[in-house]
């Protein structure tokens, strides 16, 4: 039963997230592969968030983290959520949802 | 800490810069200083400052306080020291150009404007030094962008000393014979430093890493980047230290600068490689106007190259010069800086604005935020304008030059009109443009909550 209210809350959380556009990129932080892992935790109440920047040292890096944040607390029943930046892997641009690669024009190698 | 890395004065910087780069063209339209007066006569020099200081200086200085932390991944060592430094370096870029203008004939005499003009500035640069070169200093080992701005800093210190040097000897003040055969011969050391070791050298490491941040090109640091980098240091290092030796001993400039010229021709050779590769190894197909127009500035600096060449096999610095230092300064510097203004106002103001509201509400894009068919126009029309006006230069056409320059000054006015579009969010939707939790920013400042 918990496991469920979990992973159900997962989604929503991936789906909150998609809210947070990269600024530079003008497109979601879920479908450019920026949001590397969402655990949900306790009954769907506790939130766990790693995800990370294009570029390392990016001036929008705590907008984005802040905002990461707040999205997650806008799904029901969520009452914590953490949120971690990594640089471990960095992020390169096959990371991106395929729908991310056709809108900025990346051709598969 | 939200807004943190976000740069307190950076856009004090950009409109005093903005407001500098406009009286300069002003004045060129009017047709004061070169080519109508002589290239070392004191109405030249007004100009000369008010673009290389006022515009260039002051853009470059705003520039590195929002993004040297963001090259070192460090907080700014104070966001707030830049205030005074703007202040001092207004101050004595005013007393500087008065005292040209008193040299000129244009303004009675004030006495000690020199003088004042040498504290000020130098007070002022001095604590642009101490802020940046902090910040750098407390994140080494220095990655090879933030080595450039390293290298890009101590030339400012070799300029701007120079620059004092040359009106303490100008004023008066001082009669020591090393100071006046630097005046007498060293003002190539002073252009080469300014132009090449601050504002050229630092521009091709920031460059680096905001058209890779920008295009999403893989990052360069491989060795042919590390030889750029390392050419380029010796190539300033025989202008600044070697040059002025020279100077001081009465000896001939001549080998000194044949020899930096040679290293200098092959960092910008190796550095259009690693351009190239930005440009060609980018993700992101279609690019923005900044990056395509920061790609023409490019093509000026190349161009510059390449009549610095034949200016030196042809023995034409004393004809052309004049036409050089225009080429650089407005082709290559003021091209790429009003590129990268047009992309770095839109990216502080919506960070400003958007930022805090990230995740709660929808919010626009950076590209949201400006209007690039319109920009675009300007742009074009502002190179034209720079590739005339070096053609009138070069072929003796003072009249036509004026002209040019009206055609600069409009674009550039034009750029200047939607910076401040930008900064009012006048591109922006109305649905979108001032959610629950924002507010307009201010034109002169950011406002940073921390």
């Amino acid at each position: 039963m918990s496991g469920d209210a979990d992973s159900a809350s997962t989604e929503q959380i991936r789906d909150a997230l998609r809210r947070v556009i990269d600024p530079e990129l003008g497109y979601n932080i879920v479908d450019l592969g920026l949001v590397y892992d969402v655990t949900v935790r306790n009954d769907g109440r506790d939130a766990h968030i790693t995800m990370t920047t294009t570029t390392r040292g990016c001036p929008a890096t705590d907008y984005l983290q802040s905002g990461a944040r707040d999205a997650a607390f806008t799904v029901d029943g969520i009452g914590s959520a953490q949120v971690t930046l990594t640089y471990d892997p960095p992020w390169t641009p096959k990371l991106m949802a395929p729908a991310a690669r056709v809108h900025f024009g990346i051709k598969d190698e | 800490m939200p807004g943190a890395s976000l740069s307190r004065w950076s856009l004090s910087y950009f409109a005093a810069a903005v407001v500098f780069l406009l009286a300069g063209q002003v004045l060129m339209v009017f047709g004061f200083g070169y080519p109508a007066a002589a290239l070392r006569a004191p109405d030249t020099l007004l100009v000369v400052h008010c673009v290389t200081i006022g515009w260039l200086s002051l853009l470059m200085c705003g520039a590195l306080f929002q993004f040297v932390p963001v090259l070192v991944v460090r907080p700014i060592y104070s966001n707030t020291l830049p205030l005074p430094a703007l202040l001092l370096i207004l101050a004595g870029l005013a007393a500087l150009l008065a005292s040209f203008l008193q040299l000129g004939g244009h303004l009675p005499v004030i006495p000690h404007c020199f003088a004042a003009a040498s504290v000020l500035l130098g007070s002022g640069f001095g604590i642009v030094l101490w802020t940046l070169g902090r910040t750098l200093s407390a994140a080494r080992p220095l990655n090879l962008p933030a080595r450039f701005v390293a290298i890009g800093l101590c030339s400012v210190a070799a300029t701007v000393t120079l620059g004092i040097l040359f009106t303490l000897a100008f004023g008066g003040y001082t009669r020591a014979p090393f100071a006046l055969e630097l005046l007498g011969r060293g003002m190539p050391l002073h252009v080469i430093a300014g132009l090449g070791g601050w504002l050229t050298f630092t521009a091709i490491g920031v460059s680096h890493r905001l058209l890779s941040m920008f295009m999403l090109s893989p990052e360069l640091d491989g060795a042919s980047t590390q030889w750029t980098f390392r050419l380029g240091t010796l190539a300033l290092a025989i202008v600044i230290i070697a040059g002025t030796v020279a100077v001081i001993a009465r000896a001939g400039l001549n080998a000194v600068l044949v020899t930096a010229g040679l290293a200098g021709a092959g960092t910008l050779a190796l550095y259009a490689r690693d351009v190239v590769q930005l440009y060609r190894k980018r993700v992101r197909r279609v690019i923005e106007l900044n990056s395509r127009m920061a790609g023409i500035a490019l093509g000026h600096l190349a161009a510059a190259a390449v009549l610095t060449f034949a200016c030196a096999v042809s023995g034409g610095f004393g004809q052309y010069g004049g036409a050089l230092i225009f080429l650089v300064s407005f082709g290559w510097l003021s091209g790429l800086g009003l590129a990268k203004l047009y992309k770095v106002v839109a990216f502080i103001t919506w960070l400003e604005c958007y930022g805090p509201v990230l995740g709660k509400t929808p919010t626009p894009r950076v590209q949201d935020l400006v209007v690039e068919p319109r920009a675009r126009t300007w742009f074009w029309l502002y190179f034209a304008a720079v590739d005339v006006g070096t053609v009138c230069l070069l072929a003796r056409a003072p009249l036509v030059f004026r002209a040019a320059a009206a055609g600069m000054l409009l674009a550039s006015a034009g750029i200047a009109l939607e910076l401040i579009r930008t900064r009012r969010l006048a591109n922006v939707s109305p649905a979108l443009r001032l959610p629950q939790g924002t507010r307009l920013p201010r034109l002169l400042f950011t406002f940073v909550a921390n």
